[in-house]
């Protein structure tokens, strides 16, 4: 059995808030938490803050619900790009983005939205459920994520706070769907508050709203979630290519099959 | 013929867990009923209108089992998510409803929920601090079982359940 994933927990200020919000996905199930730090660029010249420490918010850290490992908590970060100059930071390696576990970027125009979908190293594209969707989704572009190993993103917590984001959010989800036949989908909570989690099960039933299939919805919160921590890991190691492991007498032996295995390709 | 039903072992999670002794079955049915509409509209209503009930509910550890027929506990089950609040007589009530088990039978569902109840102890046991409240929880974890649990409320379901 897969363990699930929710890759998108909103930071806030509260520490009492992020705690409630962690120890309630550890009572729903959820393995893997991903603690987002959204950024928007406001003037020219912004730092990316560095992110929050698991360290500080628990002692201990909270059981998995069914299981008796320790959760996991990840750290993400969102762009939220409306200009091509933004996603200059995610291009250079600069360090500030290299502290993060996951990158993520949120395109406001179709261009951009190409770009992240064939240049940009980005791990996640958001997808936009709060309005109308501002440009149609194409093919092109979509393959090439897919080709990529970049996931697209959907929130669900719009979903059930109102009833008019909901039709966005449906709406929005089917026309993607359409193009990427449920390849390459993530779903995410995006919570604020404790009580805007839902349970993984429910989840991939959503799922079912959004027009994936059982397999795919289920897929959509646990595997597919797995694979993309895993993509944002390979940016953390030479071209994404070798991967190190701590244990330095079996290095040897695992690095030599994954190089025979790029030259191939 | 036996109508074939599929049962949804959800777990009530509210902001406060003082206001679950006020929520009585009627209230969650309506509740259930209104979520369905809202998501569905009429036809999803309808549809599973024909024996949606609720089986038990526990309001100490707001546990709830729903009856659903086979055929559409689909459409109940994608709108469970939407469901916020609960209107209590007026009151507003925050919580939202996670489903913990689907079973086919009543049976399987108990089966499930007891397993559950006990790894909730044991966790309980993990937090403990004192030693006269690990010997409470050690010794209401030996005395559950299936057969020590049969209280007259499952028995009255299972009966319904056989009919």
């Amino acid at each position: 059995m897969a363990v699930f994933v929710d890759l998108n927990i909103t930071n806030c200020k509260d520490v009492k808030k992020l705690q409630n919000m962690i120890e309630m996905a550890a009572h729903l199930g959820y393995s893997t938490v991903a603690i987002n730090h959204v950024f928007e660029f406001e003037s020219k010249k912004m730092e990316i803050g560095k992110p929050i420490s698991t360290k500080e918010l628990f002692s201990t850290l909270p059981t998995v619900q069914g299981k008796s490992i320790p959760i996991k908590i990840l750290t993400r970060l969102t762009i939220i790009a409306s200009d091509p100059s933004h996603c200059n930071v995610l291009r250079s390696t600069s360090p500030s983005t290299r502290l993060y576990d996951i990158v993520a970027v949120f395109p406001k125009t179709e261009k951009l939205f190409h770009a992240a979908c064939t240049s940009i190293d980005v791990d996640l594209i958001c997808i936009n459920v709060t309005e109308k969707a501002p440009f149609f989704f194409r093919r092109p572009p979509i393959n090439a994520a897919i080709q990529r190993g970049i996931f697209f993103e959907l929130v669900y917590t719009p979903a059930i706070k109102d009833s008019t984001l909901r039709r966005y959010t449906i709406s929005n989800a089917l026309s993607l769907m359409q193009v990427c036949k449920g390849k390459n989908i993530i779903i995410s909570s995006g919570a604020e508050r404790a009580l805007e989690m839902r349970g993984p099960y429910d989840i991939a039933t959503l799922g079912l709203l959004f027009g994936l299939t059982e397999g795919v919805a289920k897929a959509a919160v646990s595997t597919n979630c797995r694979s993309a921590v895993l993509h944002g890991e390979t940016r953390k190691t030479a071209f994404g290519v070798v991967y190190t492991v701590k244990k330095t007498c079996l290095e040897e032996e695992e690095a030599e099959p994954v190089c025979k295995k790029a030259k191939k390709s | 013929m036996r109508f074939k039903s599929r049962y949804l072992l959800c777990e009530l999670v509210l902001e406060d867990p003082r206001w679950r002794q006020n929520i009585s079955q009627g209230t969650v049915v309506y509740n259930v009923r209104e979520a369905i509409a809202r998501t569905h509209g009429d036809f999803g209503a309808a549809a599973c209108a024909v024996s949606l009930s609720v089986k038990y509910l526990n309001v100490y550890t707001g546990v709830l089992l729903l009856r659903c027929r086979k055929d559409f506990y689909q459409l109940l089950w994608s709108s469970l998510p939407f469901i916020t609040s609960l209107d209590n007589r007026g009151q507003r009530i925050p919580c939202f409803i996670n489903t913990l088990h689907v079973g086919g039978t009543i049976r399987t569902c108990q089966k499930f929920l007891i397993q559950y109840n006990k790894n909730q102890l044991l966790q309980l046991m993990k937090n403990c601090t004192n030693a006269a409240e690990k010997e409470a929880i050690r010794q209401s974890l030996q005395s559950c079982s299936l057969k020590s649990l049969e209280e007259p409320e499952f028995v009255l379901s299972k009966n319904e359940e056989n009919e």
